[in-house]
Parts: structure tokens; C-alpha cells; sequence
């Protein structure tokens, strides 16, 4: 694995690039992460998975959106639209250093609705396959944030009222721009019909709610990720790997 | 990556560059902070080097800005470095440790370091503290805390005083408060903890090397016993600790500095702690 910086200065994306271990590699996997808790809570999930994919003599590129991971910056000095110019770049950055033509993206919840508006109009990209994808932008806010009530209900009962008011404002435990809320609010599954419905392929845990868009291959599986916890238990459910590993390297 | 304040480089080192980690640097030429120590923020758990909520991340960086240089690094097997499947516990973090301290040293020409972490990563820089004359301070958040011999019994005469907390319907479910009553809950636990005698060994090498250490308890440390500041002092019981060591109680935070205004509210107690280093002899 090679990690580096990329893209312009004081925008800078952490990436890690896994080449193929064995022959040249004409295939390039760029992995669109959760966002917020739940990136951290795959974290391990997500490299495990781009080694598997790497030892089938694929390239495979993860990255950290800007103001997350080790990229630069704060969150609340982003938005949307900058995770989604991350998705463009990290694509580009791949196809540099893997000189591959053929890309396809693994994008997870909310990172797939990012990467279906980044990618969209893009011919290029041969497949995406999605894990339990997020169809919309406000609901998914509300339930971190339903979840982080309830997290200051039963762990933070000492609090002062300031505290406990100071804490609502942040979703999930992150303080995030009123900007970027509102662009969460405007997203929805009209993303996901910006891509020709051939090329998506959705893996759906069987978690609460979970989004199955209508025409697209979909597979649910009956291992819930329990997505809705604010908490920083980590989610690596090895027969959904499996799964995405399958859909990943299937020629 | 570099702004006005700071640089950072990826370091991938060790035998077969099984770690990696962040170096991050100040802007400051190394030349006007010669003295300063190197802080190693050591993985926590099972989460990678930024921390939860990228708390290492935002420490790492609010350090650079006052002149410090860092590595968060992920311990073998943890994030993106590779594991020590032959090692034990502690043969593991001994053998990450040597490699640390020689790519710093090879990178930056330090010899000083504040090894730093939360939870496990508080533990394990407990337990390499005492044996490297190199370590010259400690930023522990909720490291494991081993209440002195009689704690448990006075928690269990505290409580047996006040049966009423035990039928009360709004409180606690009854078991678990009996349970709490007998037991201290144990923490989850990733390495070995230190012990009492080897968290007191490692904060008495600090005061010998006229180090510093900060200690930072949450809410989650009164499930091993901590409930009130000053109890970590009294526990240590060393001569000349006060005057090396500073302890705070986030007594509303949750374990992993969960809320904003709890970790800002951390920068700044750090900020500042680490501000003595600049005037160290």
C-alpha cells in the first residue's frame, strides 16, 4: 500500500493506493467511504476489502474526503459539493496512478449518493457498486441526529442545559455548517437516476429502512449494520465483504 | 500537505513498513523549537490513528500551531499498519515503540518525546514511559484507573447506607445496581492495562526526568472508580507529582470527547498544559 497527499494545495485528499500484487492490473476499485462516525466505523471493513480486491491483481484507491480522516482541513469548513469535487478528484488521481481506463466505485451510504452526483454524467465509470446506499439527504440527518438525542439522554444525564443545548447542535458528535445541512436536506434518490440503472448494482443489509431502488440489481442480505449508532463500534461484517468482494472483482 | 501553520508527511517505516503514521510538522524552521519534545499519539482501541471524532487529528494539529511536531501513528495491526500475528500484547507495542522512536529520531533528530493517547493508547504510553529516559511527559485521556485497596469496600458501605437509590423506580434497573455496588465494571480492554504500581512507576519517572504529565478523566472513568478530581493524585501518592503532573475531570464528557464543545474545551486544556514545555530547562 502507498498512501499520499493529492489535489491542490490547502485541499489536500489523504489517499491510499493499493496496487495490484499480481499482474498489471486493468482495473481500478475507488472506494467512496461513509461519512461522519460511520467512516471511522469502516475504516477497517473498507482496507481489508481493498487488500482482497488488490490480491486479485486489481488497483484499488481509498481516500479520505476533505476536513475528514487525514485530509485537510475541518468539517465545518465544507460542503457537499466539495466531497463531491473530492469524488472527481480521487477518480482522476486514481486513473493517474494506476493508468487505468476501466474504474468502477465502491460508494457506501451516504458517500454513494456523493458519488452517483459526482459521477453521473461521467461514461467512464464502469459499474458502481453500492452498500446499503442513503436515498435521502434529511432522513439521514434526522437519524444521526435522533441517535445523538438519545445518546445525551442515557450517557450524558449530568449535563447543563448549555451543554446538553450546545451539544444538539452537532450531528452525530461533528459540527457541521449550516450550509452543508441544507445541501443534506436537498439530496434524494433522484442521484441514483443519474446513472444508467445497468451499471449500479445495490448491497442492502437488511437494516432498518434500507434503500432498494426499483430496476437496479439488488441483493439483500440478512446481516443488519446497526448504521444508526453514534457510537464508535466498528462495522465489518465479513459475509457482506464477501458479497462486495464477489461484485468487485467478477469480470 | 502544508498550510500557513503546518506540514505534514506520511511516514510508512518499520520492518517491511509494516506502520504508518502522520507526521506533522510545525511551519516553524526546526531551528527556533529545538527543545521542544515530539509528541506520539499512540492508536487507541480498534480505531485508526485519527482518533475518534479525528480527536488526534485536531490535537496533532492545534500542537503544530504552538510549535510542537507529532506522529499519530497506528499500531501494528490497527488502521493501516500490518500485524504482529508472533507478538503478544506488550511484545507487540515494545517492538512498534523501538521503531517509532528511531524513525523520529532519523527524521527530526528528537530525542525527547510526550507519549500521548486515550484510553488503551493512555495504557500503553503508561507502560513504555518508565523505561525510556526519552519520554518526558504524559497526555493520558481516561487511562485505566486502579482505585486505591479500599475502594470497593467503601463504595459498597456508601451504598448499603442509601438503599432507597436501589427501589427507586427511575433510577438504575435493581440488578445493575447491585452489580455496580459489588463490582467495578471492568473497562473494554485492547493490550494489557498497567497496574496500579506501574502507572505510579511511569509517573515517578516523569517527576524524576522533571517531565509533565496531564490526565484527563470523562464520565466513563467512574465506572472504574474515578468520580472526583484530584482522586488520581491521592492514588499515586509521589512525592513532587502535583508539581509535574495536572489532572482534569471532564465529568460531563462522554469517553471519547463525544460532544464539540468537549473537545474544544480539551484543545485548549492541552493547549495550554503544553505550553509549559516552552519554558522546560
Amino acid at each position: 500500500m502507498e498512501s499520499f497527499f493529492f489535489g491542490p494545495d490547502k485541499q489536500q485528499l489523504f489517499g491510499s493506493y493499493h496496487p495490484p500484487l499480481s499482474g498489471d492490473g486493468q482495473v481500478l476499485t475507488v472506494i467512496c467511504s461513509p461519512l461522519f462516525s460511520e467512516s471511522a466505523r469502516t475504516h477497517r471493513a473498507l482496507r481489508k476489502l481493498a487488500i482482497s480486491i488488490a490480491e486479485t491483481g486489481r488497483h484499488v484507491l481509498r481516500f479520505d474526503y476533505r476536513g475528514t480522516g487525514d485530509s485537510f482541513g475541518d468539517l465545518e469548513d465544507y460542503s457537499v459539493s466539495d466531497w463531491v469535487e473530492d469524488v472527481s478528484s480521487a477518480v482522476q488521481e486514481g486513473r493517474k496512478i494506476s493508468d487505468c481506463s476501466d474504474v468502477q466505485i465502491l460508494a457506501v451510504r451516504a458517500g454513494a449518493l456523493l458519488a452517483c452526483i459526482s459521477l453521473g454524467a461521467a461514461s467512464d465509470i464502469q459499474r458502481l457498486v453500492l452498500w446499503d446506499p442513503v436515498d435521502d439527504g434529511a432522513a439521514y440527518i434526522q437519524a444521526i441526529r435522533r441517535a445523538q438525542a438519545e445518546n445525551l439522554r442515557s450517557e450524558f444525564r449530568s449535563m447543563s442545559r448549555s451543554e446538553r443545548t450546545d451539544g444538539a447542535r452537532d450531528i452525530g458528535g461533528w459540527r457541521v455548517s449550516e450550509g452543508m445541512l441544507e445541501e443534506f436536506r436537498a439530496l434524494d434518490s433522484s442521484a441514483y437516476l443519474r446513472i444508467p440503472k445497468d451499471k449500479l448494482h445495490v448491497v442492502s443489509t437488511a437494516s432498518k429502512g434500507g434503500f432498494l431502488p426499483g430496476g437496479v440489481a439488488t441483493e439483500v442480505l440478512p446481516y443488519p449494520c446497526n448504521w444508526e449508532h453514534v457510537r464508535e463500534n466498528v462495522i465489518n461484517p465479513q459475509p457482506v465483504l464477501e458479497r462486495l468482494f464477489e461484485c468487485l472483482t467478477k469480470t | 500537505m502544508s498550510n500557513e501553520n503546518l506540514r505534514e508527511e506520511i511516514l510508512q517505516f518499520g520492518d517491511n513498513a509494516r506502520l504508518l503514521g502522520i507526521l506533522t510538522l510545525p511551519s516553524l524552521p526546526l531551528q527556533q523549537t529545538p527543545k521542544l519534545p515530539v509528541f506520539v499519539f499512540l492508536s487507541c482501541g480498534v480505531l485508526h490513528r485519527v482518533g475518534p471524532l479525528r480527536l488526534y487529528v485536531r490535537l496533532a494539529r492545534t500542537l503544530a500551531t504552538w510549535g510542537f511536531s507529532s506522529l499519530r501513528v497506528d499500531l501494528s495491526g490497527r488502521g493501516d499498519s500490518s500485524g504482529r500475528p508472533e507478538l503478544r500484547n506488550e511484545q507487540t507495542l515494545l517492538a512498534d515503540y523501538k521503531e517509532i522512536v528511531s524513525i523520529l529520531e532519523a527524521r527530526l533528530g528528537q530525542s525527547q518525546f510526550v507519549l500521548s493517547g486515550l484510553c488503551s493508547g493512555a495504557d500503553n504510553a503508561l507502560v513504555l514511559a518508565q523505561s525510556d529516559q526519552r519520554v518526558i511527559g504524559l497526555l493520558l485521556m481516561d487511562p485505566t484507573f486502579n482505585p486505591d485497596d479500599g475502594f470497593r469496600l467503601r463504595k459498597f458501605l456508601r451504598r448499603l447506607r442509601n438503599p432507597a437509590r436501589y427501589l427507586d423506580p427511575m433510577n438504575y434497573v435493581l440488578w445493575r445496581k447491585l452489580k455496580a455496588a459489588l463490582l467495578i465494571e471492568p473497562p473494554l480492554m485492547i493490550g494489557d492495562p498497567p497496574t496500579r504500581e506501574r502507572s505510579r512507576a511511569a509517573f515517578q519517572a516523569i517527576c524524576e526526568r522533571k517531565g509533565r504529565a496531564l490526565t484527563v478523566f470523562t464520565s466513563s472513568a467512574s465506572k472504574q472508580g474515578y468520580t472526583k478530581l484530584g482522586q488520581l493524585a491521592r492514588t499515586m501518592s509521589l512525592p513532587g507529582y502535583e508539581q509535574f503532573c495536572g489532572e482534569r475531570f471532564f465529568s460531563t464528557a462522554g469517553h471519547t470527547f463525544d460532544l464539540e464543545h468537549h473537545r474544544r474545551r480539551l484543545l485548549d486544556e492541552v493547549q495550554q498544559w503544553a505550553a509549559d514545555f516552552h519554558n522546560r530547562d
